[in-house]
């Protein structure tokens, strides 16, 4: 019960980051009101550096440094302007019990907040300095997960019966920490990258012939589907694949599963889901299943900087050698191919032969 | 001593005068008369500068040297029992010059002491009149109290064709005394910007209508390092004055521009060329300036700015002396630094004394903040839910606990970092701290992965990192 522990612990209420807020603004006011400088304190995390000695602390989820917001650059007032902007806005959200987007957050200032990536970094600063995650600001970003397969929970009340119709799509819950009543009979969760795929799975009934659950995040995935996944390994410890195409974006999805992301290292311990196995689809796999030559694509030169670039991550060498071999010899062959290649041999063999066999023959890592 | 012209000679001669009444601690006197000559020699001008200070040194006669013009000279010396009198003719080489002691005065019992010099020279008297009137009127800055500066012309035996033009010091702003000589040089100043260049006799009351149009800061740097070079000063006074706009059609001098006078051992002189030098290379724009150029105009520098707004006005003077008598003609080098220092030391005086002056485009630009910065921080205290919280921010901020409008508060909250801001302007060497990364070989380098991620940008590529503390 490692990872419930890590991940499900020690989760903030309301009223101890509103007294947070509280004790940032007195902090400010005091400062102000005897002529002193504010300043203030984020810790930076990363969850992997590229250290060709691999002697680091990446593993350790503790801040890196800290960085200090003062009055005296334009650069910290844009940024500390950003931040206190969306504090007041969490600030009422947490006092009024309600929920917002980081869209909603991003329209009650466009001018000043431009993009909404501007939103997104303050929100992760403050997350850092109330030592919380985003949820517990009560800020959600629509989902974009689908979850489907032999699976029940609960969501506020709301019942999501997937057992009823295990091949229909349900989104993946926004607030995680109220999914309750969870029960499933599935052997595996089996996360796809790309909703394509997913709906190729759905269309091939694919749950009915394997007791699993199928989830996906479409492409990078968001918090909540994130969160979701490691409160289903968590609760159901079931043995979880993750199959993405076979290219440097597919394996960057896979990683961020797998380890989190470097923006939201301040939150990886929550966010990851160390328990993923890789189960394809690998550069091998084209010749195993005999993929036409056609269907391999040559690596773009910004496919290979990619690559070459995610070789160079720590925690590859550190915790996922073989994954890092696959992507070498990626790199080394110069070539990709996405998964839906596969049906260049019949439509359904993705789920009718590529994935039982895989599971079956123990073709993961 | 090489002198250019005999215009230069004059001045020298009026500028050797003031040092001896300067060293005097006596009230002192410093005439100086010109009179047509004769019928007979009618483009000749009888020059006389007569003091009563102390210190006369005939080695500073006899070695001077003119370059181009020639004429006759003599030299009464005051001193001791009896009244010495010197003749010497500056037609002669230096080394071949002789002085020629002519009979003695007795001085009866009498004590007093002083210098006259005399000497015949072809020059327009309007020409000299006006060189010496600027001489004084720049003279005055120093306020050296003890000395009263007198200018007669004499066009001939008729009582009424004389003109007299006295100068005194602390006539229009007065020093309590005693004051020291940067005291006197800051007020000298003032003095001198009010009277537009101590051209009219009090200030100018289209122009400066209260005292508080006239910003003043002052820095002193000293040489205290070598036994060679120690005891050399070099004070800088700043004034900026900005000027009401019904003065617009007073004439000044200099628009725009910032005259910068230099003085060397109480008598001011042209401007040496590493002054300029160390002019240029300040870091105005920490100070919110945008040099422009510099140019030399009468023996002083013309400073133009790319950034003064109209109506203000920057005088800039500059006085090197030494404290002891120095042992070494002091370095180039050493002479830029302390200038250097001694005007950032008067720019800082001012940013210190004024609020919200000079503030560099920095601090201007931060500043443009405060008010949204304030309106947020306000929106923070006044939307909590939690009124003792609310209480104790008002607190703070000197604000009464209930009653307390929104405005009020953000107004409050906006000083307060306008304030902090300029406080910090005032200090800058920590914002020019330079960011450290302890990890800065590894920062990010595969950031392009994080491009398309759904959640949130790259959140470290534009950090701006002031300092970093290692956990």
């Amino acid at each position: 019960m490692e990872g419930k522990h890590s991940r499900w612990s020690s989760q903030p209420r309301p009223c101890d980051l509103l007294r947070k807020i509280r004790e940032l603004t007195r902090a400010i006011v005091e400062d102000l009101s005897n002529g002193r400088s504010p300043e203030i304190l984020i810790d930076r995390f990363r969850n992997y550096c590229t250290k060709p000695d691999s002697n680091c602390y990446c593993s350790s989820d503790l801040p890196i440094l800290k960085e200090t917001l003062t009055l005296r650059r334009e650069s910290h007032l844009r940024r500390l302007d950003v931040l206190l902007r969306v504090l007041v806005i969490v600030q009422q959200l947490l006092q009024e019990n309600r929920h917002g987007s980081k869209r909603d957050i991003y329209y009650m200032h466009p001018s000043v907040f431009s993009d909404q990536s501007i939103v997104d970094r303050a929100i992760n600063d403050i997350c850092i300095l109330m030592q919380c995650s985003r949820h517990n600001l009560n800020v959600v970003s629509v989902g974009k997960g689908l979850v489907m397969g032999w699976l029940r929970f609960s969501e506020a009340g709301n019942m999501f019966d997937c057992i009823n119709r295990p091949n229909t799509a349900f989104p993946v819950p926004i607030h995680v920490e109220e999914v309750k009543d969870i029960v499933s009979v599935a052997k595996y969760i089996l996360v796809v990258e790309k909703e394509s795929v997913f709906q190729r799975l759905a269309n091939d009934q694919f749950c009915n012939t394997n007791h699993c659950i199928v989830i996906t995040g479409g492409g990078y995935p968001d918090i909540s589907t994130r969160r979701f996944l490691g409160l289903l390994v968590d609760t159901l410890h079931l043995p979880t694949y993750c199959l993405v195409d076979c290219d440097p974006y597919g394996f960057d999805i896979l990683s961020t599963y797998r380890f989190g992301s470097m923006q939201l290292a301040y939150d990886a311990k929550f966010l990851r889901v160390p328990e993923i196995l890789w189960l394809g689809g690998f550069l091998l796999d084209s010749e195993k299943y005999q993929l036409p030559q056609q269907c391999l694509l040559p690596l773009t030169a910004q496919d290979k900087r990619k690559t070459e670039a995610m070789l160079r991550r720590c925690y590859l060498q550190r915790e996922v050698p073989e994954w890092r071999l696959e992507l070498q010899l990626m790199l080394e062959r110069g070539v990709k191919f996405e998964l839906e290649a596969l049906s260049v041999h019949e439509l359904n063999f993705l789920s009718a032969v590529y994935i039982p066999s895989k599971i079956e023959g123990g073709v993961y890592i | 001593m090489i002198i250019a012209s005999v215009r230069d000679l004059c001045l020298h001669l009026i500028s050797s005068a003031f040092q001896r009444c300067h060293a005097s601690e006596d009230l002192c006197r410093l005439s100086v008369i010109l009179k047509r000559s004769p019928q007979s020699d009618p483009h000749s001008v009888l020059i006389s500068v007569s003091d009563t200070g102390v210190g006369s040194c005939l080695e500073e006669f006899g070695g001077v040297k003119l370059r181009k013009e020639a004429f006759g000279a003599q030299i009464w010396g005051i001193a001791d029992d009896e009244i010495y009198h010197y003749q010497f003719n500056l037609k002669e080489n230096v080394s071949a010059r002789r002085l020629t002691r002519l009979p003695s005065n007795p001085k009866n019992g009498l004590k007093f002491s002083g210098t006259e010099v005399c000497l015949s020279i072809i020059e327009s008297i309007d020409v000299l009149v006006a060189e010496f009137t600027l001489f004084f009127q720049k003279i005055l800055i120093l306020k050296v109290p003890n000395v009263a500066i007198e200018l007669v012309v004499e066009h001939g035996h008729d009582p009424g064709s004389r003109y007299v033009n006295v100068f005194l010091a602390n006539e229009c702003n007065p020093l309590s005394i005693p004051a020291s000589n940067l005291e006197r040089l800051k007020s000298g100043l003032e003095d001198y910007v009010l009277k537009h260049g101590n051209t009219l006799s009090t200030k100018c009351e289209l122009c400066f209508s209260s005292w508080e149009h006239l910003k003043v800061g002052s820095g002193v740097a000293c040489c205290t390092e070598g036994r060679k070079y120690s005891g050399s000063v070099m004070e800088a006074v700043i004034v900026i004055s900005e000027i009401s706009e019904v003065a617009s059609t007073c004439p000044r001098t200099h628009g725009s521009k910032t005259e910068v006078l230099y003085f060397k051992d109480f008598s001011p002189c042209p401007i040496p060329q590493s002054s300029l030098k160390a002019l240029t290379s300040i870091d105005w724009k920490s100070y919110g300036l945008s040099f422009g150029s510099v140019v030399v105009q009468g023996g002083f520098a013309l400073v133009e700015w790319e950034n003064l707004p109209p109506y203000v006005q920057i005088d800039i003077v500059l006085h090197h002396y030494h404290e002891q008598i120095p042992s070494g003609r002091l370095k180039t080098r050493r002479d830029q630094n302390l200038i250097k220092k001694a005007i950032r030391l008067a720019l800082d005086d001012l940013k210190d004394n004024y609020a919200g002056v000079l503030l560099s485009a920095q601090a201007l630009k931060i500043r443009s903040f405060a008010p949204d910065l304030a309106k947020t921080i306000s929106s923070l205290i006044l939307s909590s839910n939690d009124s003792e919280f609310r209480k104790e921010c008002f607190s703070f901020l000197g604000l009464p606990s209930q009653g307390v409008g929104g405005e009020v508060v953000e107004d409050c909250i906006k000083e307060r970092l306008i304030t902090v801001v300029e406080m910090n302007d005032r200090d800058p060497q920590r914002s020019k701290e330079i960011p450290t990364f302890l990890f800065e070989d590894d920062h990010m380098q595969d950031s392009g992965s994080q491009d398309e991620e759904f959640e949130v940008e790259d959140a470290f590529s534009s950090m701006d990192v002031l300092k970093c503390n290692t956990v």
